[in-house]
C-alpha cells in the first residue's frame, strides 16, 4: 500500500486540505431513519428507529422509542410484533425466539405518529460455505504482509446472487467504509468457488469470525449506494451525492424516510490465526 | 587586413568572381592600395542579411552602426554588405521593412568568420493576419456569431499551468465558455456538457482530448496552425454535436528549409520540426512532446519509487503535397498516449490515434472540391498483474469518415456549397480478460456500431451592401447496425429491476435503429456602418453519441453510448443576438450576444447506476429535457503592444429530468451564472513582454448535506431530494508571466524564457468538499501513526490545488 500512497501523493503533491466551515441547510422537520433486519438468527433481529439531525449538531442521535413495529409473513400471515428493548435502544420481537424462514415472504410494518411505513422482503437460502482458511502472505501492490484468509464455498442459485461479508476481528465489528465486503454475480461467482479472500492482513493469535449474508437486492442497491456516497468528495470525478434509495414506502404521514429493510440468510464461521502455515 | 576580409566572405567572392576579369583587376588595383591605407584606422565589416524562414537574401535591408546612423549602407541584390568601422566593439544595426530589426554586438572576433543575419518577418503569423491584418472589421462583416478565434500566438502568451500552453483551457478564457472546476480542460459551452463538444483535428475527432486526467490537453502548441470555436451557429458543413465545435488545424511545414522549435519546460519538453519533403512541392512538419514525471520518480533510491511510471506523449505530423496547380493533398496524423503504471503490477493507459487526408481540388477559379477521410481511435486499458483476481480490462472505440465539399463562388456576393459526409462508429466490446489462475470469470459487453450520413448544403448571399443571409441545411440519416443485440424488457420498463423476457441479435451491419433528422441553419447580418452590425442566427443539431456519465470530469473510462432502440438522439435548438461594434479604426472590438438554447432527450443517470460493464445501460439511464441562455460581452484589442479582452458572461443552465431532483428543474455543476474574465499581454520591449490573465467565476452548482443520520454503524450525510441547490464560494484567481527574448543578433537560434504563476496571490479555491468525522480534531487522522480515536465530531474538509504556482520555461527556435 506504501507505493500507492506514495504515487497518489506525487499525483496530488499540488493540492491541500483545510477544515472549513461552510453555510449549510438544515432539517425541516424530523425525517425518521429505519434500519430493519430480518433474518434467521434471532440474535441479529432488531428494527432501530433514529431521527436525522442537522449535520454540525454534535450532540446524540434521538431515538424513536414510541413506535409500533409488527412483521408479518405473507403467506400465513402470522403477525411477529416488536417491542422497544431499552437496552438495545432498538426494537426487538415480542418472541425472542421468531425468526425469518427460508421461502418465506415478510413485510414490516412501523407506525409512528401520523406516519406509517412499510417494505417486504424474501428470505432466500444462505450459499454454502465449506472452510476458512489462511495463509501468511509477503506484501503486494494493494495490501499489506500478513495473514490473509479465504472462504470456500459454494453458491448454486442462478440469481438473486446478492452478497455482504461482515468480518469480526477479535471481537470488533470492521466497520470503516472500506470495510465493506460487497458482490453479486457480475464477475461470475468462481471465486468463491477457489477462495474468496478477504482483505485483511491479520496477526498471529487473531480470532476472526466472519459473516455471510444473502440480500435481497434492494437492501444490496442500498448498500452498495451507500458505500458509494461514504467515498463521495464532492469533486469533479464524483457523481452528484444523493441519499441510497430505501425500500421503505410511505404507507401514509407526510414524513420522509431513510433506511432500509434486509430479511437475509446469515452464516458464521470462526477460524484463530495460529501459525505461519495453513 | 583587407584581404583577410575577402578571404572570409564567399558571398563577396562569389560575386566577383562572375564579374568580368578586367572590372576585377580594376577593383583590385585602385581599391587595395587605398585600403591598405585606411585599414590602419578603419576596418570593413561584411556580411550578409537572409530571411529566417527560408534563408532567401534581403536585398535593400539598412545596415548601420548605432552610435552612427550616417554610416549606413544598404545590402545588395544577394544579401550582402560591407560597412567600414573604427572602433570596436560597436553595435551593428540591419533592419528591413516588413522584419524584425536586428541589432548585434560586433566585436574583433567576428572578422574571423562568414558573418550572416537571419531577420525574422514581424510577429504576423498565419493566424494573426487573419484576424489582424487582413480582416480587421471581420468581426463586424462577417457571418458569423458565436465565434471565436484564438492565435496560437495570443494563446502562446497567456500564463500556464505548470508553464504547459494549453488550447483548451485557453478557450475557457473566451465568454460563453465554462469551466468544470480548477484545473481542468474540459469545456461547457452555453449550457451544454464536455461531450456535446466535437473536439477535431485536420477534421478527424479526438474523443479524449487530455492527459493526465484531464489537466493538460492533447494539443502540442507548436504544431497547431490555428483554433476556430463555433459555440453558436455553425455552418451545416459541420454537424455531430450539439453545442460546440473545436475546431483545430496542425500547420504545414514550410518549402524553403529545415526549420525548427521547441522548448524545455517544467514538466515536458516539446520539439517541432518542419521543412521542404523531397522538393519545394511537398512539406512535412513533425512535432512530439513528453512530460518526465517518471524520470523524477526513477531519481528516487526507494524501488518503492522508482519503479513506477506516470508519464504522456503527443506526436503529429503532416505532410502537404502539391500535386498539381489545382491539386493538393495533406495526410496528418496524431498520436497521443497517457500511462499511470504501479510497479510492474498495475497499469492504466489511454491512447488516442487519429490520422486524416485531404485532397484539395481547384476545379475553376470559381468551384473549389475538398475531400477528406479521416479514422480516430480512442483506447484503454487497466491491467492488474495479480495471481488470484489478475485482469486486463480494455475497451476500443473508432470512428471512420468521409466528408466531400463543393464550393462556388458565384461571385462575391453569392457563395454556395454542398456535400455529403458518412460516419462509421465503432464501440468494441468492454472486455474483462482474466489473468491465467485468476478467480474471475471473463466478462465482455456486446458491441455497438453506427452509420450516421449526412448531406448538407449552405448559401452566403449578401441581398444588399448591409443585408446579407446564410442558409444551410444539413439532413442525417443515423442507422445503429448490427453485430449487437437489443434486449426486451417485460412491460416495456427500463429499470434495473425490469426482467429481460427476450434478446434479439443482429448480424453485420442489419439495422437495429434508424434516425433522421434536419439541421436548418440560418444567419442574417445587417451592416449598419462599416463598424457596426447586428447578426442573428438560428440553429438546431443532433447528436448520435454521448457518454453515459453524471460527473463533471472526464474519466479515460467514460462510457461512450450510441442512439438506439431505447436512447434516442439529443437535439438542442440555439437562437443568438448579437450586436458588434468596432472603434478607433478598428483597433477596438466590442460585442454583445445572448443566445437561448433548448435541449431535448439529453440523459443522467439513476442512482448508483452500474454502467461500465452492464451490457443493459438503458436500464441505468434517466432522459430528460434542458435549456440555457446567457448575454456575453467582449471587448478586445487584437493590435499594438498591449493586446487582450475583457469578457463577462451572465448565464444560466437547468435540467429537467424525471427521476432526478424530485422531476424538478436543477443546475447541472457547471452552471456558474456570473463569468469574468480579462486576458493582457504587453510587450515593453523587443525582449520583455509580460501576460496577465484574471478569472472570476460564480462557484459550482453542488449539493451541500442538509443533515446526518446514523446507519449500519456509519454518520451519514443527508441531502435533499433537490439537486445542486447550493454553491461553492466564488471562484477568482490571478496569472502572471513574463517573457524575455535574447536580443535578436540575427542568428538562426532564438531562444526566449518564461516565467509563469500561476494563482498569482495564493487564492485557495475550492476543488472538492468532503462531509466526513474527524477524529482527534485531526483533519489527517491516521489509526496507525496517531493512535486511538479519543474525539469524534462532524466536520467539512476543503480541498484545493496550485496556490502560487510558479513554472520556467525555455522555448527557442531555429
Amino acid at each position: 500500500m506504501k507505493r500507492i500512497c506514495i504515487i497518489l501523493l506525487a499525483v496530488a503533491s499540488f493540492s491541500c486540505q483545510e477544515e472549513v466551515n461552510l453555510p449549510l441547510g438544515t432539517i425541516d422537520s424530523p425525517v425518521p431513519v429505519i434500519e430493519a433486519i430480518w433474518s434467521d438468527r434471532p440474535f441479529y433481529n432488531e428494527v432501530k428507529i433514529t431521527l436525522a439531525q442537522n449535520y454540525l449538531d454534535n450532540s446524540e442521535i434521538d431515538v424513536v422509542k414510541d413506535a409500533q413495529v409488527f412483521i408479518i409473513n405473507t403467506r400465513s400471515k402470522e403477525v411477529i410484533p416488536f417491542r422497544f428493548d431499552q437496552g438495545n435502544l432498538s426494537y426487538i420481537p415480542v418472541e425472542t425466539t421468531k425468526r425469518a424462514e427460508i421461502g418465506e415472504s415478510y413485510q414490516l410494518f412501523i407506525q409512528w405518529k401520523d406516519n406509517q411505513f412499510t417494505s417486504s422482503g424474501e428470505m432466500l437460502a444462505p450459499p454454502i460455505v465449506d472452510s476458512l482458511t489462511y495463509k501468511y502472505e509477503k506484501e503486494r501492490l494493494f495490501r499489506d504482509e500478513g495473514y490473509y484468509i479465504k472462504v470456500y464455498g459454494k453458491i448454486p442459485y442462478q440469481e438473486n446472487n446478492y452478497y455482504r461479508i461482515r468480518v469480526i476481528e477479535n471481537d470488533t465489528l470492521k466497520n470503516d467504509r472500506d470495510d465493506y465486503l460487497l458482490f453479486d454475480d457480475t464477475f461470475g461467482l468462481t471465486f468463491f468457488e477457489n477462495g474468496l479472500e478477504l482483505n485483511y492482513d491479520f496477526a498471529e493469535g487473531d480470532k476472526v469470525r466472519l459473516e455471510l449474508y444473502r440480500l435481497n437486492k434492494e437492501p444490496y442497491n442500498y448498500f452498495t449506494q451507500l458505500v458509494s456516497l461514504l467515498y463521495n468528495d464532492g469533486g469533479l470525478f464524483s457523481p452528484p451525492p444523493q441519499n441510497p434509495d430505501t425500500n421503505i414506502e410511505v404507507i401514509s404521514g407526510s414524513s420522509d424516510v431513510l433506511g432500509y429493510f434486509s430479511v437475509a440468510s446469515i452464516l458464521t464461521e470462526s477460524v484463530a490465526i495460529e501459525g505461519k502455515d495453513d | 587586413m583587407k584581404r583577410l576580409v575577402l578571404g572570409y566572405n564567399p558571398y563577396l567572392c562569389s560575386m566577383r568572381l562572375t564579374a568580368k576579369p578586367s572590372n576585377f583587376l580594376f577593383i583590385f588595383l585602385f581599391t587595395f592600395p587605398f585600403s591598405e591605407l585606411i585599414a590602419q584606422e578603419t576596418k570593413v565589416f561584411v556580411a550578409q542579411v537572409l530571411d529566417v524562414t527560408n534563408s532567401s537574401p534581403l536585398p535593400g535591408a539598412s545596415v548601420y552602426w548605432e552610435n552612427d546612423v550616417s554610416s549606413g549602407v544598404v545590402s545588395e541584390i544577394d544579401g550582402t554588405f560591407q560597412i567600414g568601422i573604427k572602433t570596436l566593439p560597436a553595435r551593428l544595426v540591419v533592419s528591413f521593412i516588413g522584419f524584425e530589426t536586428s541589432i548585434r554586438v560586433i566585436t574583433s572576433k567576428d572578422f574571423d568568420k562568414p558573418q550572416r543575419f537571419f531577420l525574422k518577418p514581424e510577429d504576423l503569423s498565419l493566424d494573426e493576419i487573419i484576424i489582424q491584418e487582413t480582416n480587421p472589421d471581420q468581426s463586424v462583416r462577417n457571418m458569423e456569431t458565436g465565434k471565436a478565434t484564438v492565435p496560437i500566438a495570443t494563446i502562446k502568451n497567456i500564463p500556464a499551468l505548470f508553464g504547459e500552453v494549453d488550447l483548451l483551457r485557453s478557450l475557457q478564457l473566451l465568454p460563453g465558455v465554462q469551466t468544470a472546476g480548477e484545473g481542468t480542460t474540459g469545456l461547457f459551452v452555453r449550457g451544454g456538457s464536455a461531450d456535446q463538444n466535437l473536439v477535431q483535428l485536420d477534421g478527424a475527432p479526438i474523443y479524449n482530448p487530455s492527459h493526465f486526467f484531464g489537466f493538460f490537453s492533447v494539443f502540442n502548441p507548436d504544431a497547431l496552425d490555428q483554433v476556430e470555436l463555433y459555440k453558436g451557429n455553425m455552418p451545416a458543413s459541420f454537424g455531430g454535436r450539439l453545442s460546440a465545435l473545436i475546431d483545430v488545424s496542425l500547420r504545414e511545414g514550410n518549402n524553403e528549409q529545415i526549420h525548427g522549435e521547441g522548448g524545455i519546460g517544467t514538466i515536458s519538453s516539446r520539439l517541432t520540426l518542419d521543412g521542404p519533403l523531397f522538393s519545394e512541392k511537398s512539406t512535412f512538419v513533425i512535432s512530439g512532446r513528453r512530460t518526465y514525471a517518471d524520470m523524477f520518480l526513477k531519481l528516487s533510491s526507494d524501488p518503492d519509487i522508482n519503479n513506477n511510471k506516470l508519464n504522456f506523449h503527443d506526436l503529429s505530423g503532416k505532410l502537404s503535397f502539391k500535386l498539381s496547380e489545382r491539386d493538393k493533398l495533406t495526410v496528418s496524423s496524431y498520436q497521443g498516449s497517457d500511462f499511470l503504471g504501479l510497479d510492474d503490477e498495475f497499469g492504466l493507459g489511454w491512447t488516442n490515434w487519429i490520422s486524416s487526408a485531404q485532397w484539395s481540388r481547384n476545379i475553376s477559379d470559381k468551384l473549389f472540391f475538398d475531400l477528406d477521410g479521416y479514422h480516430s481511435m480512442y483506447n484503454y486499458s487497466v491491467e492488474f498483474d495479480d495471481p488470484d483476481n489478475g485482469f486486463e480490462w480494455k475497451n476500443n472505440l473508432s470512428e471512420s469518415g468521409m466528408k466531400g465539399i463543393w464550393t462556388f463562388l458565384k461571385s462575391d456576393a453569392l457563395q454556395t456549397y454542398w456535400g455529403f459526409q458518412s460516419q462509421f462508429y465503432h464501440f468494441a466490446p468492454i472486455r474483462l480478460v482474466p489473468s491465467v489462475d485468476s478467480n474471475i470469470d471473463p466478462l465482455a459487453t456486446s458491441p455497438k456500431n453506427g452509420v450516421l450520413n449526412s448531406l448538407f448544403a449552405g448559401m452566403t448571399n449578401e441581398i444588399t451592401p448591409k443585408l446579407s443571409t446564410e442558409v444551410g441545411l444539413r439532413w442525417g440519416f443515423f442507422n445503429q447496425v448490427g453485430k449487437g443485440v437489443d434486449y426486451l424488457y417485460e412491460g416495456g420498463v427500463l429499470d434495473p429491476a425490469s426482467s429481460i423476457i427476450d434478446s434479439v441479435n443482429y448480424k453485420s451491419f442489419e439495422n437495429i435503429k434508424f434516425y433522421q433528422g434536419l439541421e436548418p441553419r440560418v444567419a442574417f447580418r445587417y451592416l449598419f456602418n462599416d463598424e457596426f452590425s447586428v447578426k442573428a442566427a438560428y440553429n438546431r443539431n443532433f447528436q448520435y453519441v454521448q457518454i453515459a456519465s453524471n460527473s463533471s470530469a472526464g474519466l479515460p473510462i467514460d462510457r461512450w453510448i450510441l442512439a438506439g432502440t431505447y436512447v434516442p438522439p439529443i437535439r438542442a435548438d440555439q437562437i443568438s443576438l448579437g450586436l458588434f461594434r468596432n472603434f478607433d479604426n478598428n483597433r477596438w472590438e466590442f460585442s454583445v450576444e445572448g443566445y437561448y438554447k433548448d435541449f431535448k432527450n439529453i440523459i443522467d443517470l439513476r442512482n448508483g447506476a452500474q454502467i461500465l460493464f452492464t451490457d443493459k445501460i438503458e436500464t441505468e439511464i434517466l432522459k430528460g429535457n434542458g435549456w440555457a441562455y446567457g448575454t456575453e460581452f467582449m471587448l478586445r484589442k487584437n493590435v499594438g503592444k498591449t493586446t487582450g479582452w475583457l469578457a463577462y458572461t451572465w448565464s444560466r443552465s437547468w435540467r429537467k429530468t424525471p427521476g432526478v431532483s424530485e422531476g424538478l428543474k436543477y443546475n447541472p455543476r457547471y452552471d456558474r451564472p456570473h463569468d469574468l474574465t480579462l486576458v493582457l499581454n504587453h510587450e515593453f520591449s523587443p525582449s520583455w513582454s509580460a501576460g496577465l490573465t484574471f478569472i472570476y467565476t460564480t462557484g459550482q452548482a453542488v449539493s451541500f448535506p442538509i443533515g446526518l443520520y446514523d446507519v449500519d454503524l456509519q454518520s451519514v450525510p443527508l441531502y435533499s431530494k433537490y439537486r445542486n441547490e447550493d454553491r461553492f464560494p466564488d471562484y477568482h484567481r490571478m496569472d502572471a508571466s513574463v517573457t524575455w527574448k535574447n536580443a535578436d543578433k540575427g542568428r538562426k537560434w532564438k531562444g526566449s524564457w518564461n516565467f509563469s504563476i500561476y494563482n498569482l496571490y495564493g487564492r485557495k479555491n475550492p476543488f472538492a468538499y468532503e462531509f466526513r468525522e474527524i477524529y482527534n480534531d485531526n483533519i489527517k487522522y491516521s489509526r496507525a501513526e496517531d493512535g486511538p480515536i479519543v474525539t469524534s465530531r462532524q466536520g467539512v474538509v476543503m480541498t484545493y490545488l496550485f496556490t502560487f504556482l510558479p513554472s520556467i520555461t525555455y522555448n527557442f527556435q531555429f
